[in-house]
């Protein structure tokens, strides 16, 4: 609180202005962080490994699509330029990860790629994805921010005979005329291993609660659905007592949980949606003098931190949801302008950490 | 409190109107505490008003500096940013020890401050622009800083967020003692006087030869280095640097509880004791729908609905 002396006008603003400069300057000077463990900045060197593997053969069952069927000429992957549009900007593990992985894999084949972040706004996407094939991609990757409203990108690569594949949310369009193929995870199942896992940890019986992640979003309901519908079938002695939200984000899956473990201090265990909002839980029942083990967590993700939670013995059981998409994406994309015919719905398998493997495993957590 | 007792039947309509708006939001703390003790399991122990104030902490801080901002007839957008920004710095800079790193995130948030105090009284753009306009720049220099989330292992850091005197958290003490700062800041020094008297009226404060800029420029610095505070707590609570996620909507949070508390929007008057009691209203409405295992959308029904109540009881007063 410094008192400001009744300068002139102009000499206060000058002083304001130069005191903001050298200050942003000193800003970015001489920072010194915490010595932080292996845990960040190695994510570019890990992200070569195997990545991602198909949990139903392609060529199995489930409709295909061919080049011919879609429309448009066979080309050379090698000669091709890939667009990749990201969603949400690279804050979390997550899309970290699912970026690196992507551009990993076009530098190791030797695609010229080009990138865009829509920063979580939809219409920034739609715009992004236009530039895109403007700049002139012959090949797109999407990881689509919403599911609805793609027509008028569609519209103008379909005019281009643009192959499009998804990866990690689908598009609401019809798969091998508007897009090729869809990449990802089924969360329902998701939901339905962190169910397993979560009977495995309690025994079947006792009360438990569920953090959700945002309202409103398919990841959230299919996770919900596939855990509640899985515990009703093979467990009816667990109890599902409490479901918040807390947003997907580790504050208020803390504040949730501290709520929670007050007002229903029986609680067995808790099912959060995503790996920041059980790390909250863990801090909650920290703070609450719990050991490791009084309430079992299980959460889904698979983030470095929440398998080393596992090690510590706070969290019971990670599903994995992983965000490798590079090299599956670009094999998809390879076959696919070779003419041979590839699968509209490609799930991939997730990993698991559970006790057994989470110290040996940790290093492949993103 | 003690006039309720005197008054027998004979209330007339503005002075009820009156009497609501005075202690409207303390009656909505005891009526909602009231109904806890019967209806919620486990409410009444020592632990449960421990995680309740800690909760309460960093918005109850956030919101002393907005009533600051309210009462000179502004408001202050960036404060939630200016949280985020608090934790980026206060996770680069740990490197140096906790309390160089606390230092270094208060003087961002101060600096944030002089920015919008400057627009605010030296370029005249509006306050709500202005701090718009910060509160855009603080996110996005904070995400530049520190692009994801980062786990705080300083053992000083974690203590300032669990550790306690006597049973009261380190967060509820600072809070507390902050409150009553700004309280008597207020009610008891030149400042206090001077930011109510250019609330009420700027042209007729700046005629009667009050320092009005520099008075703004206090004003908003207090209310940057207040959301530092709030950024730097949060942040120990947490152990971890979250600037994605931390502070967002707390300006939203912050002005429900000022406005909710009996300060009006125009300025010339603040009530730190109602703003204490908006913020716990706003905590014990949340809690007591969450501890139920209401649907979440329910917690921003009933707080638009307390929020409606409030700028109803406090129509009359713009019309003086």
């Amino acid at each position: 609180m410094k008192p400001i002396a009744p300068l002139r006008r102009t000499r206060a603003r000058t002083l304001i202005a130069t005191g903001l400069v050298t200050s942003l300057a000193l800003l970015t000077a001489c920072t010194k962080s915490e010595d932080s463990d292996a845990g960040k900045g190695g994510s570019s060197a890990r992200a070569s490994d195997p990545g991602q593997v198909v949990a139903s053969p392609s060529g199995g069952s489930g409709p295909t699509c061919t080049i011919g069927a879609y429309g448009g000429g066979k080309l050379d992957l090698k000669s091709a330029t890939v667009g990749f549009s990201q969603s949400e900007k690279e804050a979390n593990p997550f899309r970290i990860a699912e970026t690196a992985s992507i551009k990993a894999e076009a530098a190791k084949r030797g695609v010229k790629l080009l990138t865009a972040n829509a920063q979580s706004q939809f219409s920034k996407q739609i715009s992004d994805v236009q530039d895109l094939i403007a700049k002139g991609a012959d090949l797109l990757v999407v990881a689509p921010l919403n599911s609805d409203g793609w027509e008028p990108v569609l519209r103008t690569a379909a005019a281009k005979h643009i192959p499009i594949v998804t990866v990690d949310r689908k598009i609401n369009a019809t798969a091998c005329k508007d897009y090729v193929s869809f990449i990802g995870s089924d969360f329902v199942r998701q939901g339905e291993r962190a169910a397993d896992s979560m009977i495995e940890a309690t025994g079947g019986k006792g009360e438990i609660a569920i953090l959700l992640g945002a309202a409103g979003n398919n990841v959230t309901t299919e996770r919900t659905k596939g855990f509640e519908d899985r515990i009703k079938q093979k467990a009816p002695g667990l109890k599902v007592v409490f479901r918040q939200t807390g947003d997907f984000a580790r504050e208020k899956g803390q504040s949730v949980t501290e709520n929670l473990i007050q007002s229903k201090p029986g609680i067995k265990g808790i099912y959060a949606e995503n790996d920041e909002m059980g790390l909250g839980a863990v801090n909650a029942l920290k703070g609450a003098g719990k050991k490791p083990g009084d309430v079992k967590i299980v959460t889904i993700d698979g983030t470095r931190n929440a398998v080393r939670g596992i090690v510590d013995g706070w969290i019971s059981g990670v599903i994995e949801s992983n965000p490798r998409f590079g090299p599956l994406a670009f094999q998809t994309l390879d076959a696919f302008t070779r003419g041979e015919p590839v699968s509209e719905d490609i799930v991939i398998q997730d990993s698991a950490y559970t006790k057994a493997n989470a110290a040996a495993d940790v290093d492949k957590a993103y | 409190m003690a006039e309720l007792s005197f008054t027998q039947g004979t209330l007339d309509r503005a002075r009820l109107l009156r009497l609501s708006q005075e202690y409207g939001v303390y009656a909505g703390v005891v009526v909602l505490l009231l109904f806890n003790f019967v209806f919620t399991a486990n409410f009444a122990s020592a632990e449960n008003f421990r995680t309740q104030a800690v909760q309460v902490a960093p918005v109850l801080i956030v919101a002393l500096g907005m009533a600051l901002a309210i009462g000179t007839e502004g408001v202050d957008l960036s404060v939630g940013s200016v949280m985020a920004l608090s934790t980026s710095l206060l996770s680069l800079y740990l490197g140096y020890g906790p309390w160089v790193a606390t230092l270094i995130a208060l003087v961002g948030g101060a600096l944030i401050g002089v920015a919008n105090g400057a627009l605010v009284a030296f370029v005249g753009v509006q306050p709500i622009v202005a701090t718009l306009a910060l509160m855009v720049a603080a996110r996005g220099l904070a995400l530049v800083l520190l692009p994801q989330l980062k786990d705080v292992r300083d053992p000083g850091m974690a203590a300032l967020g669990s550790g306690d005197v006597l049973g009261v958290p380190y967060l509820v003490l600072i809070a507390a003692a902050l409150a009553l700062l700004v309280a008597f800041a207020v009610r008891r020094t030149t400042f206090g006087r001077q930011l109510l008297a250019i609330g009420d009226s700027r042209p007729a404060a700046r005629l009667a030869g009050l320092p009005v800029r520099r008075v703004l420029v206090v004003v908003y610095v207090c209310s940057g280095v207040l959301a530092a505070v709030a950024g730097v707590l949060a942040t120990a609570r947490l152990t971890a640097s979250d600037p994605t996620s931390l502070g967002t909507l707390m300006e939203l949070s912050a002005i429900t509880a000022v406005v909710v508390g009996g300060t009006p929007l125009s300025g010339g008057r603040v009530r730190i004791g109602g703003t204490v009691a908006g913020a716990v209203l706003i905590q014990l409405l949340t809690t007591t729908l969450v501890k139920h295992d209401l649907p979440p959308s329910w917690t921003q029904i009933a707080q638009a609905v307390v929020i409606v109540g409030a700028v109803y009881a406090a129509r009359e007063r713009g019309k003086r």
